[in-house]
C-alpha cells in the first residue's frame, strides 16, 4: 500500500492575498474594524473604555444579539423572518398589560411576573410556529408572510397601547434588564446563554447540522433524510420563542407603542453584516455577535465622539454603508458561496 | 403512393435535387385551428378578475353602509392619497417580476425631498431647478441601487436594505446637520404656488371648482395614467417585456439566449429611483412640505399592492393590470377603514390578512412558482 500524497493545487500566497483572505473571513475583519473604532474613540473620550460604559454598549447590544441568533438560523435555512421587530412590539405590549397592577393609571391584570413570562414566551413561539406553518404547509414566500404577519402584529400592538404608556412595572420584571448577578447585569448573563446555546446546537447537535444541511441544498437534505418542511418549522418557532426572551430583557421601565419599530430591518442588517449569506447555508454565531456590535455602537460612538449638535445623526447612514461595505469586501475578495460547503461551527 | 413514401420522394428530391424541382414541403393534413375557448382566454386572468371581483362587491358593500364614501366628490379628494403608492408601483412591478425587490423606494423619496427643500430653502435655487435636483437625486439612488445589483451582482434584498438605510440616514444627517449649521429648521416648506398646486389641484376639473369632472385628476395621477398604460404595453408586448419574464424565470437562460439582463435590471432599477423622485415632488406638493421622514414605511405598502396584483415574488409572472388592481383594492381599504371607521390602525390589520389570503388562495390553486 502506498499512500497518496495530495499537493493542494494552490498558487502560494502573496502578501496582498493574504490580507484580502483575512479581510474575507468576516469575523476578523468585523474584530479589527471594531477594535479601531474603539481605538480612535477613546483617544478622543477615554470615558469610552470604563467599565461601566462598556458594560451599558453590551445591555444594549443585548435585544438584537439574541433575536439575530434565530434570525441568522432562519436566513441559513434560505427563508427570512421581518416580522421579529412587530413581534417585539406586541409581546412587550402583552407582557406589560399582564404585569401592571389593576390600580395603575392604565388598568392591567396584575398577574405575578413569572406567570406573565410564560405567556410571552409561549405567544412569542405561537406566532413563530404560525409563520413557520404559513410557510412550509401553505407554501407562501416567507419575505410575504412575515411582511404580512409584520403589519398584522404591529396595528394589534397599537390596539393594546392605545389606552397610554405602561409605566406601571413590578421590580421583579425589571430584574431580568437592570439587576446584577455577580456584579454583572442579568440581561448580559442571558444574552451569553443565548449565543453559547445556538453556538453549541449548531457545532455539536445533528439538529444543527441539519439547519445546515437544509439551506446548502434542500434538495440534497431530503434525500438524506432530513425533513426541510420540520428544520424550517423549527427555526420560526426558536425565533419567535427568541424574541420572547428579548422582550422580557428590556431595560425600559415604561412601555410605548412605538418599540420594536425597524428593529427586524436592523436585525437583518447585523445578520448580513455578520457574514450569513443570504441564499442560506453559511453563517457563524461569532460573525453574527460581531455584527452586532458593530452596528450597535454606531450610536453610542457618534455621541462619545462629541462632533457638535446635529452631527451625531448620521447613525442610519452609517449603518446602510456598512452593509454595502461588506458587500464590496465580498465581491472583491471573491468570497462566494460554494455548493454543499456549509459554514457555521 | 401512401403518405410515407411521398414523404421519402419529397426528402429524396430535397437533398438530392432529383430532376431539378424545387423543393415542395410535404402536405400534411390541414391543421385544424381549435379557437381557444373561454376558460382558455380567461383563465391566466383569473387572479386579475378575482381582485376585481373583490373591488367590485368591496365597494358596493362600502356604499350600502356608509353612501357619503362612495360619492365622486369624496373619490376624488380621497385619490389624492394615492398617487405616492401607484407611481412607485409600477417600477415594483418590473423589478418583482425579475425576482429582484427594491426596499429603498420609501428612504429614496425621503433623500430626494430633503434634496430639493435644501436646495430651494439654504440655498435659494429657483423651484423648477430644486425639483429637477430632486428627481436627479432619485435616479441617483436607484441607479446606484442597480449598480450593484446588475454589476457586482449582489442579492437585491441585501443591496436595498443597504440603501433602505443609507438613503434615510443620509436625508436625516443632512438635513439636521444642515439645520444646526445654518441654525434653521430640517423640515422644509413654502414653495411657490405653481409648484403646491401640482399636488393640490385637480388638472381638467371644468368651469365649476365645486362639482369637477369625473375625470379630474392631480399632475401625478395623469402621469400614473400615461405610464401605467406605456409600461403596461412594453411589459406585455415589447421585447423589453419579455426580457424581463424571461429573466425572472430563468435568469442564467436569459443569459445564455443573449439577453441583456444587465443592462435591463440597470434600466429598472434606475426607473424606480426615477419614481421614487417624482412621488417625492407629488408629496412634497401635496402637504407643501418636505422633510426626511417622508413617506415612512411606504414600501411595504407598495409591495403589498404588488404582490397582491398577482406579481409572483420569486421572478417571471405579473402583469400592470393586476398591481393597478392591487393598488386600488389597497387604496379603497385605507381609506375605507379610516374614513368610516376613523381607525387608522386597523388598517394595517386588514391590509396584512388580505395579503396572506390572497397569497394563500393563489398558493393553495396551485398557481405557485414551480421553482423554489
Amino acid at each position: 500500500m502506498t499512500t497518496v500524497d495530495y499537493q493542494p493545487l494552490r498558487p502560494p500566497l502573496t502578501f496582498r492575498d493574504m490580507l484580502w483572505s483575512l479581510a474575507a473571513k468576516r469575523e476578523y475583519g468585523l474584530a479589527v474594524l471594531i477594535a479601531l473604532i474603539v481605538i480612535v474613540v477613546s483617544f478622543r473620550s477615554p470615558s469610552f473604555l470604563a467599565l461601566s460604559n462598556i458594560s451599558d454598549l453590551l445591555v444594549y447590544c443585548t435585544q438584537p444579539a439574541i433575536v439575530s441568533c434565530g434570525v441568522m438560523l432562519v436566513i441559513v435555512t434560505g427563508e427570512i423572518d421581518i416580522s421579529v421587530g412587530s413581534m417585539l412590539g406586541l409581546l412587550t405590549a402583552v407582557m406589560g398589560t399582564l404585569v401592571s397592577s389593576k390600580t395603575a393609571l392604565v388598568p392591567g391584570f396584575g398577574w405575578p411576573v413569572w406567570a406573565a413570562i410564560l405567556v410571552t414566551l409561549g405567544l412569542g413561539t405561537a406566532i413563530g410556529i404560525i409563520n413557520g406553518l404559513l410557510v412550509t404547509l401553505v407554501r407562501i414566500p416567507s419575505i410575504i408572510v412575515t411582511l404580512a404577519m409584520f403589519m398584522i402584529l404591529a396595528s394589534i400592538t397599537v390596539k393594546i397601547m392605545h389606552r397610554g404608556n405602561i409605566t406601571d412595572l413590578p421590580q421583579g420584571l425589571r430584574w431580568f434588564g437592570i439587576g446584577t448577578i455577580l456584579g454583572i447585569r442579568a440581561s448580559i448573563w442571558i444574552m451569553a446563554a443565548v449565543l453559547i446555546g445556538t453556538w453549541a446546537m449548531i457545532r455539536y447537535t445533528p439538529l444543527g447540522r441539519r439547519i445546515y444541511a437544509v439551506g446548502s441544498n434542500a434538495h440534497a437534505a431530503t434525500l438524506s433524510g432530513v425533513s426541510v418542511m420540520r428544520i424550517k418549522l423549527f427555526t420560526f418557532a426558536l425565533t419567535g420563542f427568541l424574541v420572547g426572551v428579548a422582550t422580557i430583557v428590556t431595560t425600559l421601565g415604561a412601555y410605548d407603542n412605538g418599540i420594536g419599530q425597524g428593529f427586524e430591518l436592523l436585525v437583518v442588517t447585523c445578520v448580513v453584516v455578520g457574514g450569513v449569506s443570504i441564499s442560506g447555508g453559511v453563517g457563524t454565531v461569532a460573525g453574527v455577535f460581531l455584527g452586532v456590535v458593530l452596528l450597535m455602537i454606531q450610536k453610542p460612538v457618534l455621541i462619545f465622539l462629541n462632533l457638535g449638535p446635529g452631527w451625531s445623526n448620521w447613525d442610519k447612514a452609517i449603518q446602510g454603508l456598512l452593509i454595502l461595505a461588506a458587500v464590496l469586501v465580498d465581491h472583491f475578495a471573491g468570497r462566494r458561496k460554494k455548493p454543499g460547503a456549509g459554514g457555521g461551527h | 403512393m401512401d403518405d410515407q413514401t411521398r414523404l421519402a420522394t419529397d426528402a429524396g428530391k430535397a437533398i438530392g435535387g432529383g430532376e431539378g424541382a424545387s423543393y415542395q414541403p410535404p402536405q400534411l393534413a390541414s391543421p385544424s385551428f381549435v379557437a381557444p375557448t373561454l376558460t382558455q382566454r380567461v383563465g391566466p386572468f383569473a387572479h386579475e378578475l378575482l381582485l376585481f371581483v373583490v373591488l367590485v362587491v368591496g365597494l358596493i358593500w362600502a356604499k350600502q353602509i356608509a353612501p357619503l364614501f362612495m360619492t365622486v366628490t369624496t373619490q376624488q379628494q380621497l385619490l389624492f392619497n394615492v398617487w405616492d403608492l401607484a407611481l412607485l408601483s409600477l417600477p415594483m412591478t418590473y423589478i418583482i417580476i425579475t425576482g429582484g425587490i427594491d426596499l429603498s423606494v420609501a428612504s429614496t423619496m425621503g433623500l430626494s425631498a430633503v434634496v430639493m427643500g435644501m436646495c430651494f430653502q439654504l440655498w435659494h435655487w429657483p423651484m423648477w431647478a430644486a425639483a429637477l435636483m430632486a428627481v436627479v437625486t432619485g435616479t441617483a439612488g436607484g441607479l446606484l441601487n442597480g449598480v450593484f445589483v446588475a454589476k457586482i451582482k449582489v442579492h437585491p434584498l441585501i443591496v436595498t436594505l443597504a440603501t433602505y438605510s443609507a438613503y434615510r440616514g443620509l436625508a436625516e444627517g443632512l438635513s439636521l446637520g444642515f439645520a444646526s449649521l445654518y441654525k434653521t429648521t430640517s423640515v422644509y416648506s413654502g414653495f411657490p404656488t405653481w409648484f403646491t398646486n401640482l399636488g393640490q389641484k385637480a388638472f381638467f376639473a371644468g368651469p365649476d371648482l365645486r362639482h369637477p369632472h369625473w375625470y379630474a385628476l392631480s399632475a401625478a395621477g395623469w402621469l400614473f395614467i400615461a405610464a401605467a398604460i406605456a409600461m403596461g404595453v412594453v411589459l406585455a408586448k415589447g421585447p423589453f417585456g419579455r426580457t424581463l419574464y424571461a429573466v425572472g424565470h430563468n435568469e442564467t437562460a436569459a443569459r445564455f439566449s443573449g439577453l441583456k439582463v444587465g443592462r435591463a435590471k440597470l434600466l429598472i432599477y434606475a426607473l424606480s429611483g426615477l419614481a421614487s423622485g417624482l412621488a417625492s415632488l407629488n408629496n412634497a406638493a401635496e402637504y407643501n412640505t418636505a422633510q426626511a421622514n417622508m413617506a415612512t414605511n411606504l414600501e411595504l405598502d407598495v409591495i403589498t399592492a404588488v404582490v397582491l396584483g398577482g406579481t409572483s415574488i420569486f421572478g417571471g409572472r405579473g402583469r400592470i393590470i393586476g398591481t393597478v388592481l392591487g393598488v386600488a383594492l389597497i387604496h379603497e381599504t385605507r381609506e375605507f377603514v379610516s374614513w368610516h371607521y376613523h381607525d387608522n390602525t386597523l388598517i394595517r390589520l386588514v391590509l396584512g390578512s388580505l395579503l396572506i389570503v390572497a397569497v394563500a388562495i393563489n398558493a393553495l390553486l396551485g398557481r405557485r412558482s414551480s421553482r423554489k
